[in-house]
């Protein structure tokens, strides 16, 4: 099931999982068609709590679709999704409850354009955590601050650029406090010029200890802040290892070809 | 990539700011103003091609030619008495007087909350008040001016014992007649004297029924005369075929040439007797012979009634024509007070009003007065009688009212305003009483127009005689504010992943699509008492109107509602359910307002289109602006003016549209709308 997989990047998994007794993502066996297309072959990973996973792969491979399938935007169709203790299935009740354990944050930004900042930060805390204003405030501007932006807390996202937009919507993701956060191709759509910024707050929420599935191409982001690295294609994870395994040791002809042709 | 990120340390650096200018930024330089200034735009815009071209031309001469004809026809012969004698059946119907009181609280409210809103959106810039208040000024100001700069035209009346025809109209002088006047006002009478034909043709003031005969006849003999002058003249040419020849003998055999008017009724030959006296003591006032040069002037002692008699004193066949100045015609009202009929008497020129006391002839029969449907003004008027004698009189009519609603306006305004200003933390909470003002509206509005109990300030209204603009107002307002809600239910049923729902809303809107809406109100109206019975009495055919304009409403807003549920991206539904709101809360603070907002040009279209839709109601059987208008048309005394009903209601019509697209145009452009548009 996992090709490729070299004695020293299994004891590169160990090594990250140690610190930790239960992983928080368990997949076991996940698939998943769109129609016939089958998206999603035997997926099978574990994520660790605080473990950084950076997930890449030519596009149409399925790995939007695995990290959706974690908050369930997607719903698996076979095998088991189990987060923080709770398994992902059709009858699950409290799929909302599980979805304010995870945030997750979109290519296209999706930043609420008839709200402000403040206001699309503030929206779920007080609604679902029934956070007083005052507070649900106060943690936003804390959250503004800590993305860089605290001074566009009252513009709309029409009047954001996008790497603006893009910290605002993971100020909005972290609101929620959670536990784990997705960010699909968080970069994809940024010019150039605003990449980085985006990718500055990213490394430094890494760096506090956050649980985070990133989907992304952005090379350098993987090699410097990833803990393992995982790459899709055709549905499946056919190798995955440590960033230094990764960019240097892979075994796989795909893998070989991948990197020769984005590095 | 990597290579080019900085090392990081903890904290993250604060971006840099892009939208600042480069500091080596060449130097600006304003287009030519052949570019961008009003040359171009004229250029470009009016004149960019032949078609561009040609199109200009032609549809600024039939602006340029509709305008001027309107406004000859307003100015010249446009006689607006049937709107200013009908103002109430216009705005309220034949409501109960007890209502007035309570419609005016309820315009007054309206006008207070609207004031409100209009502070709290910060919506009014400073010289739109300079020019409302220079506006309202100038209500009372101008009728003022023209008073006093211009004369009104004496009123003729005829006198004599000769029967006129002319065509289908006979008609002889009243002896007596009853007028209205004011302490101190002077009446002259003199002998209208014409000196030709031609002059009485052209005369154009407030006539009797005899003198607009004589007048219509005079003119009729000279396009008579005008006739027979170019047959002759054609007759006289050469190039006539045999057959044309012989028409237009035949054509001038048959031809009649009427004998010379002036003349043949000895226009004002014989002196004519007047007397004046007053009613409440017959005293006699004033009395003379009026020959040729003769004038005779008194002055009125009191606000009341006055009787005038006129005669000619001597056994002949002429016909006098008094010109009096000071005696106007007058409107005519009578309606129910605290059970008791009331009659009012009110003078055309200037709105002084008496109420009852009117004198009664010798043998108790009515004494006939000099009432507006008979002594209307005739003829082709100048610009400066316009003025005197429909202008200053409307604008007196409406500037009380207009005032009273602007100061409200006012009130509310500058009273939100400085609550604003006071503290920062006002803005929110005068926001949110703007809204709750409007809220309340709708149980103030239900009980002040529908009130409840027998008796008492707030006795409940006979809803069949709900009518005119406030019909119209009420029907537009119970659709829009109780289909609304229903629409967007519908649209989300439409959209709903439970097929019970989904078909049952999918063939409720298609059902109410598929059928016109007048079937729909006959639809109503037979088949909602049949459901409901307490409804099926005729007291209650507006309810059942308005549960007809409600259904239709509703389908086509939950359509409208659907469309811009339909073009969301689906990121946003997806950003609702990633950070854990359940599916309604999604939909109420995500998907619901953002589809609101992009739709808000169909749904005031829509809004507008129920609001004119309202004028079917008349067809139903209820009498709204358009059933009151076709009311007044088809009474006798305002046939002739039914040019000046309708578009009357036009302007009213239009008015309030053009009210709620302007509104809809600042709604779309405020909040995060005001964004979309930079």
């Amino acid at each position: 099931m996992l090709e490729g997989i070299s004695a020293k990047a299994d004891s590169a998994v160990e090594d990250t999982l140690r610190e930790d007794t239960e992983p928080i993502i368990i997949c076991r066996e996940v698939n998943k068609w769109f129609g016939d297309f089958h998206v999603l072959r035997d997926v099978s990973v574990e994520v660790a709590p605080r473990e950084v996973v950076v997930v890449i792969g030519p596009s149409g491979s399925g790995k939007s679709t695995f990290i959706r399938c974690i908050n369930r935007l997607e719903e698996h169709q076979e095998g088991q999704i189990i987060v923080d203790g709770m398994e992902l299935g059709h009858d699950i009740r409290n799929i909302s409850a599980i979805r304010q354990e995870i945030g997750m944050v979109f290519q296209q930004f999706n930043l609420f354009p008839h709200l402000t900042a403040l206001q699309n930060i503030t929206l779920a805390p007080s609604i679902v955590r029934h956070r007083p204003r005052a507070e649900a405030k106060e943690i936003a501007m804390q959250l503004l601050e800590r993305v860089g932006i605290p001074e566009q807390a009252n513009k709309y996202s029409g009047q954001l650029s996008g790497g603006q937009q893009q910290r605002v919507a993971i100020a909005r993701a972290l609101a929620m406090e959670p536990k784990i956060m997705l960010f699909d191709e968080p970069t994809s759509a940024l010019d150039p010029e605003m990449i980085k910024e985006v990718l500055d707050v990213m490394k430094e929420l890494a760096r506090s200890g956050m649980t985070m599935l990133v989907v992304t191409h952005e090379m350098g982001f993987a090699r410097e802040v990833a803990d393992r690295v995982l790459f899709f294609d055709h549905g499946r994870i056919v190798e995955q290892g440590t960033p230094e395994y990764f960019f240097e040791q892979a075994q796989h002809p795909r893998t070989k070809l991948f990197l020769s042709q984005i590095l | 990539m990597a290579e080019s990120l900085p090392p990081m340390s903890g904290h993250v650096t604060k971006p840099t700011v892009h939208n600042e200018a480069y500091f080596d930024e060449p130097e600006r330089r304003r287009p030519p103003i052949t570019v961008v200034g009003p040359v171009a735009w004229v250029r470009s815009n009016l004149f960019g091609s032949t078609l561009d071209t040609m199109l200009t031309v032609v549809g600024s001469l039939f602006l340029l030619f509709t305008a001027l004809t309107l406004l000859q026809w307003s100015v010249g012969a446009a006689n607006w008495y049937a709107i200013i004698f009908n103002m109430r059946l216009f705005l309220v119907g034949r409501v109960e007087t007890f209502l007035d009181l309570r419609l005016s609280l309820l315009a007054l409210y309206i006008a207070l909350v609207v004031g409100v809103n209009l502070a709290a959106w910060s919506i009014v810039r400073a010289r739109v008040w300079q020019l409302w208040l220079a506006g309202l000024v100038s209500l009372f100001v101008i009728p003022w001016l023209i008073e006093a700069s211009i004369a009104l035209p004496p009123t003729y009346l005829g006198a004599g014992q000769r029967e006129i025809v002319s065509g289908s109209v006979t008609t002889r002088p009243l002896e007596r007649v009853a007028f209205i006047g004011r302490s101190g006002e002077e009446v002259v009478f003199t002998l209208a004297e014409f000196a030709s034909e031609e002059e009485l043709a052209r005369l154009s003031s407030f006539t009797d029924v005899v003198t607009n005969t004589l007048r219509n006849a005079a003119r009729n003999r000279l396009l008579e005369q005008e006739r027979r002058a170019t047959i002759e003249e054609r007759l006289a040419g050469q190039r006539l075929t045999e057959r044309q020849r012989a028409e237009l003998e035949v054509e001038w055999a048959e031809s009649e040439l009427p004998p010379p008017i002036r003349e043949t009724h000895q226009v004002s030959a014989a002196p004519v007797a007047v007397s004046v006296r007053a009613s409440w003591n017959d005293e006699v006032l004033a009395s003379g012979l009026i020959g040729s040069g003769d004038a005779l002037r008194f002055t009125l002692p009191q606000d009341g009634w006055y009787m005038l008699e006129k005669h000619i004193p001597v056994q002949d066949e002429s016909i006098g024509l008094l010109a009096v100045a000071g005696v106007y015609p007058i409107f005519d009202r009578s309606f129910i007070r605290d059970g008791e009929r009331v009659n009012q008497y009110v003078r055309a020129t200037d709105r002084l009003l008496i109420e009852g006391g009117r004198p009664r002839e010798a043998d108790g029969g009515d004494m006939l007065m000099l009432g507006i449907i008979d002594h209307q003004y005739k003829g082709l008027r100048g610009i400066d009688e316009y003025l005197r004698v429909m202008v200053a009189p409307f604008l007196q009519q409406i500037n009380r009212s207009l005032a009273a609603f602007s100061a409200f306006i006012a009130l509310g305004y500058f009273g939100a305003a400085w609550l604003k200003q006071r503290e920062e933390r006002f803005v929110q909470t005068v926001r949110r009483a703007a809204v709750w003002l409007w809220l309340a509206l709708i149980p103030l509005a239900f009980i002040l127009i529908i009130g409840v109990g027998e008796s008492g300030p707030i006795q409940a209204s006979d809803p069949q005689l709900w009518g005119g603009l406030l019909l119209t107002l009420l029907l537009t307002t119970v659709g829009i504010v109780v289909a609304f809600p229903i629409g967007i239910a519908m649209a989300l049923g439409r959209r709903s992943s439970l097929p019970a729902i989904r078909i049952a809303s999918t063939l409720y809107i298609e059902l109410v699509r598929g059928v016109p809406l007048i079937t729909l109100l006959f639809m109503s109206t037979l088949m909602v008492p049949f459901v409901v019975p307490s409804l099926s009495g005729p007291d209650s055919a507006p309810y059942r109107i308005m549960i007809a304009l409600i259904l239709f409403s509703a389908a086509y807003l939950a359509e409208i509602v659907r469309g811009g549920l339909q073009g969301l991206p689906p990121g946003q539904e997806e950003a609702g359910k990633a950070v854990g709101l359940p599916a309604w809360r999604i939909t109420l603070h995500i998907t619901l307002p953002q589809a609101l907002r992009a739709v808000i040009p169909a749904l005031v279209g829509q809004f507008i289109s129920l609001y004119k839709d309202t004028s079917l109601v008349a067809i139903a059987g209820l009498i709204d602006l358009t059933g009151v208008a076709t009311g007044i048309a088809g009474q006798t005394e305002f046939q002739a003016l039914r040019r000046e009903t309708y578009f009357y209601i036009f302007i009213i019509y239009f008015i309030f549209s053009f009210v709620m697209s302007l509104v809809s145009r600042r709604v779309e452009a405020s909040g995060a709308g005001a964004v979309r548009r930079e």
